[in-house]
């Protein structure tokens, strides 16, 4: 059954076509909320409460944007009201281009085994530097670059323009690149 | 943007356009040309790429549970 199909039944109310909508979607909204929340509970409760936002309006969803793009935006809701909690400190905010792109970053790559991700180091080391990363880049990095959404479609999921998008994922990249080479240089 | 005047940093600013955005823009063939010719810059794009491909592969996992859970806080079980 087309999508479309299954969004009309479901806006009557339709369980059957209501459980296929989640089936469809709970694997990617629950991976998207622990990449954004780094939690399983949290990432749980955003799940959740994306799908209760979803059952509540889904007669007012109009169709004008793709099904996945409107979860989008309300796991988005979700996922920073739930970072609003946490403690501001735990995150950084990548906004200092002159630091960001500061020649000293300029690591030599060639010492530091990138190319091999199944490297237990490197894992961690990757791992220790997205959860520093402040959400409201993480999440564009993570629509973008993980989800492979356009810069288009996230703009409009996120509500900033498609130059904030792209300023906040080069900023985004730049400091994961910059906490990697920090953490080989040590 | 001509191809001789590239410099490194300009890369780094501007990488988020070589990665697969705009692609044919004048902008993005001097990069591409730049990151072709440059070390340091290959291994930055390398790099960035790396990073990437590990956050896209990661994989959280699913469990029975978590879909019931659902079901259950959506009373459509």
């Amino acid at each position: 059954m087309s999508e479309e199909k299954l969004i009309e039944l479901a806006k009557t109310g339709d369980r059957d076509a209501l459980r296929d909508l989640v089936k469809k979607y709970e694997k990617t909204l629950y991976s998207f909320a622990f990449k954004i929340c780094r939690n399983r509970e949290k990432a749980e409760n955003v799940m959740q409460e994306t799908f209760l936002s979803m059952l509540k309006s889904l007669k007012g969803f109009d169709g004008n944007s793709k099904l996945s793009t409107w979860l989008y935006r309300i796991s988005v809701n979700h996922c920073l009201m739930s970072a609003r909690k946490a403690k501001k400190d735990m995150f950084v905010e990548p906004d200092d281009d002159e630091e960001l792109f500061s020649e000293r970053h300029a690591a030599d790559w060639s010492t530091i085994p990138y190319k091999s991700v199944e490297n237990q180091e490197l894992r961690e080391i990757l791992d220790r530097s997205i959860a520093k990363l402040a959400p409201e880049y993480r999440i564009v990095f993570t629509l973008r670059d993980v989800q492979q959404l356009s810069t288009e479609e996230t703009a409009g999921i996120t509500g900033l323009s498609v130059p904030a998008v792209k300023s906040r994922l080069h900023r985004a990249r730049a400091f994961l690149r910059n906490e990697i080479s920090k953490e080989f240089q040590r | 943007m001509k191809f001789e005047n590239v410099q490194c940093k300009d890369v780094m600013v501007y990488i988020c356009e070589n990665l697969k955005e705009d692609i044919d823009s004048e902008r993005c063939r001097a990069i591409r040309h730049h990151i072709e010719t440059c070390g340091s810059c290959s291994d930055y794009s390398a790099s960035i790429e790396c990073i990437i491909n590990w956050y896209r592969d990661y994989d959280p996992g699913f469990s029975e549970q978590l879909h019931t859970n659902l079901l259950k806080k959506l009373d459509l079980e």
